[in-house]
């Protein structure tokens, strides 16, 4: 890279292709850059193909997307798709890692050696305040005008030309969803474009001179030209302290100084935080009226407007939106439904088959009960995943997820969140896995981590087969007017997740999350059709993303439960068992065999690690009136909830075949406790049991989803103790009041 | 309040009406967000329409839909046109 300060001209420099090279550390780094909406994502994609791969900043929630680009000269660059920005003065998380990038200060991601610059040609007026503090910073930038398809169609002309003059930097036309003008762009990338040394900003002569004795002091160990070091500058003074870059980046004594000239300009020109913006807003229109014209009436805002009236009508909007997430709830649980069913029946082929190939004993264990079992917990996650985020991308890419959350807004607003809390809500009632991950769409940092921290309290489906065998065994089939006490009682509890919920959304945000509401500006873009290509590899990433980062947590997990409970064996008394298995199969007596394997199994998983553990639990449980049966269920039920069933059936020693469940039910019903010889279970310990099902942190795989979104363990731990206190109380409450109510 | 200009708050110009920004009042962070986003004095700003339970609204400034709280709209002042 040449130095910029020989360029005395605003005119743009382009110089011979770099050399081609294939030396991974010198591999040239060019970010895509531009405000939400403007269609980044897309040309990333068309950039990359499908060599890209999602990461994450370090210690934040932020999406990195990273992929690999050939330019013509046959030279690969790295290509970096930040975050959509509306300014270099960050307002969020996603803002903050654009600037930390740009200037140099994420030690991780190195400052780009190139910036593409990607507007909507069709709200270029706005677009180009980003752009022109970008240029200001001083490094290489591309502007890429994208939707020339969409401006060509609203009758906008914009001369490219007089573009480039007034700003300095190489400008293109192009198409992103369309494939317009992409190959322009890419020989553009293959030169070394020089900064523009185009200046918009008018600064106050008292604010300037801060400004250079601030950045004299700032240390030099960046590319960045003098202007783009006045920005730092600048930054440095508007932040309040929440800034913990900018805080690292500056040394301790200029802090303290900032302090004092912030006050000192605060007396003499009140307007200084603000008047960059104003004189920015100004050159533009220069630009505007320069370079752009005008023909005919735009269609598409007359559409838009149509569609607006009725999708956010004061009756129509609400009802379509009501209809629209009941589709979409019933898709996630439906359309996913074959899916699932299939990798669990291909599971436990596999596990067969496996099984049928090898000698009995641990190792077959092993590899059929723990890795194929965990390999099959894993993706089974993956078609509810795909079609939350298939249905998710695509009101995106429309337009529509922004009205979904204009229209939601002021009821999350009750509880401290925004509109866009809602879906992830709304699909943790399939699985709180999907829920977690769909949480991504919520910029606020603490909205987002409330909403993940809430997700698991919706009652997912994997609680139906417990809420289905106790209420099935307990609850008696009375109706009341329309409705049965069945039915009421499974609408209790989701009901009650719902209040659990809302209440603790309400705490987090006056203790651990607590802060003024953020602003909350949302662009409400124009509606688009999707370009599909985007929808697929969305969804694509999603998957792939969860396989990799929390599928290999949930399969240790499977394994280390799948140890737990077939350890240690049964030693002496398991040869007994064996022979006497062997003795009624001589005898062809087929029926007491299977009764032998049954109790068998269930004599190994009374004496395994975790049977104990359930006996070691028992005390800690009984005041909610669990015994160590219960017990022992509550500890393989980490795998997943539902596999609470199986292991009830199996403690019972039954098979868990359908017959086996119907006689779960019975078995249930005629326990008996051993010391006072009375039912061991009652209507009262299954509602208790149910609560604390509904309220406990159960669930491996969202402890995993949400240590891999958060990026910390803190979250993850607080949610186990959070979640199972509240269960545990909440459990006790029910069966000791129950209990002075004379209830069992 | 009635404002001796005429000048009213972005809030309460009627849906479908446009205005001039005037000026920007409140914390200093949301001030320079707001104009960051275009509303800076002189401006030609719409209130599109509120959303179904009245708030947040939907405006239209420099060619591009917004939805901001009303709590925030109450900041900006404008000269009804
Ligand atoms: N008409 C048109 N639509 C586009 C073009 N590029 C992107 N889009 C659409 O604009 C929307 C936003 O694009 P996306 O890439 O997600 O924007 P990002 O937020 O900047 O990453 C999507 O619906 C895209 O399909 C284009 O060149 N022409
Ligand atoms: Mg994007």
């Amino acid at each position: 890279m040449s130095n910029h300060s020989e360029v005395a001209s605003p005119d743009v420099r382009v110089i011979h292709p770099l050399p081609g090279t294939s030396d991974e550390a010198r591999r040239q780094q060019v970010a895509i850059l531009g405000n939400p909406n403007s269609g980044k994502s897309t040309l990333f994609n068309r950039l990359t193909g499908l060599r890209q791969k999602v990461g994450n900043y370090s210690g934040v929630t932020v999406e990195k997307k990273v992929g690999q680009c050939t330019l013509p000269s046959g030279r690969r660059v790295d290509l970096l798709d930040l975050p959509g920005t509306y300014s270099l003065h960050p307002g969020s998380p996603d803002e903050m890692i654009v600037r930390d990038v740009l200037f140099g200060l994420n030690p991780e991601t190195p400052s780009p050696d190139l910036i593409v610059f990607v507007v909507d040609a069709t709200q270029l007026d706005r677009h180009l305040f980003l752009a022109m503090q970008l240029i200001e910073v001083g490094r290489p930038v591309v502007l890429a005008l994208n939707m020339c398809d969409a401006a060509e169609a609203e009758g906008i002309h914009i001369d490219e030309m007089a573009l480039e003059q007034s700003l300095g930097v190489p400008v293109v036309s192009i198409s992103a969803a369309k494939g317009v003008g992409i190959g322009t762009l890419r020989r553009l990338m293959d030169r070394d474009v020089e900064p523009s040394n185009a200046r918009f900003r008018q600064r106050q002569p008292a604010v300037e001179r801060v400004l250079q004795s601030v950045s004299a002091r700032l240390p030099r160990r960046n590319l960045l030209s003098d202007s783009g070091r006045l920005d730092l500058a600048f930054a440095l003074m508007l932040d309040d302290g929440e800034d913990d870059a900018l805080a690292r980046y500056a040394p301790l004594d200029v802090q303290d100084d900032l302090r004092i000239l912030r006050a000192r300009l605060d007396d003499i020109l009140p307007q200084w935080r603000t008047d960059d913006a104003t004189s920015i807003y100004e050159a533009i229109e220069g630009v505007m009226t320069h370079a752009v014209s005008r023909t005919g009436v735009s269609r598409a805002d007359q559409r838009r407007d149509r569609i607006d009236r009725i999708l956010t009508h004061r009756v129509w909007g609400p009802m379509f939106f009501v209809v629209l997430m009941g589709a979409i709830f019933q898709s996630v649980f439906e359309w996913a439904a074959p899916a699932m069913d299939l990798i669990d029946r291909g599971i436990s082929s596999l596990g067969e088959f496996v099984g049928s190939h090898m000698p009995p004993g641990p190792l077959e264990s092993l590899i059929v009960d723990g890795i194929i079992a965990g390999v099959g917990a894993t993706i089974i996650f993956v078609p509810q995943i795909a079609v939350l985020f298939l249905l998710m991308s695509i009101m995106e890419a429309t337009g529509y997820m922004a009205r979904a959350a204009f229209i939601m807004d002021r009821i999350m607003g009750r509880v401290g969140l925004s509109g866009r809390a809602f879906i992830p809500l709304l699909s943790s009632f399939a699985c709180a896995i999907p829920g977690i991950m769909a949480a991504r769409t919520i910029d606020n940092r603490r909205d987002r981590i409330t909403t993940i921290m809430i997700a698991p309290f919706m009652s997912c489906s994997a609680r139906l087969p417990v809420y289905a065998l106790l209420i099935g065994a307990f609850v008696p089939k009375t109706r009341i007017g329309i409705l049965t006490l069945p039915g009421i009682t499974l609408f209790s509890m989701y009901f009650l997740g719902i209040a659990a919920a809302i209440l603790v959304a309400w705490a987090l945000k006056r203790t651990a999350l607590r802060g003024g509401r953020p602003l909350y500006v949302m662009e409400l873009p124009p509606y688009r059709m999707p370009s599909w290509r985007s929808v697929l590899i969305t969804v694509r990433d999603r998957c792939l993303l969860f396989l990799r980062k929390a599928g290999t947590v949930i399969l240790a997990v499977s394994i280390v439960l799948w140890f737990l409970a077939s350890h240690p064996g049964l030693g002496a008394e398991g040869v007994r068992f064996e022979k006497r298995i062997e003795t009624a199969e001589r005898a062809g007596n087929e029926t007491r065999a299977a009764a032998l394997r049954s109790e068998m199994a269930g004599a190994k998983l009374r004496n395994s690690f975790a049977g104990r553990s359930g006996r070691l639990l028992e005390p800690l449980i009984e005041p909610l009136g669990f015994d160590w049966k219960i017990g022992i269920s509550l500890i393989t039920s980490f795998a997943a909830r539902e596999v609470m069933v199986s292991t009830m059936a199996t403690v019972f020693n039954l098979d868990d075949s359908g017959e086996g469940f119907l006689s779960l039910r019975e078995k249930l019903r005629e326990a008996k406790d051993p010391k006072t010889g009375e039912a061991a279970y009652t209507p009262l310990t299954a509602v208790s049991l149910m609560v604390f099902f509904v309220l406990a942190c159960q669930c491996m795989s969202t402890v995993a989803i949400v240590r891999r979104e958060t990026n910390t363990w803190r979250w993850p731990i607080a949610m186990i103790l959070m979640m199972n206190s509240l269960a545990w109380i909440a459990s006790f409450a029910v069966f000791q009041g129950g209990r002075l109510l004379g209830l069992g | 309040m009635i404002d001796p200009n005429g000048w009213v708050t972005l809030d309460e110009l009627t849906p479908g009406g446009d205005g001039v920004v005037r000026g920007l009042d409140g914390a200093a962070g949301i001030v320079r967000r707001l104009m960051d986003l275009g509303l800076v004095p002189g401006t030609v700003v719409r209130h599109v329409r509120c959303a179904p339970l009245g708030d947040p609204l939907e405006i239209l400034v420099r060619g591009t839909h917004l939805s901001i709280r009303r709590s925030e709209a109450g900041k900006v002042h404008v000269e009804p046109l």
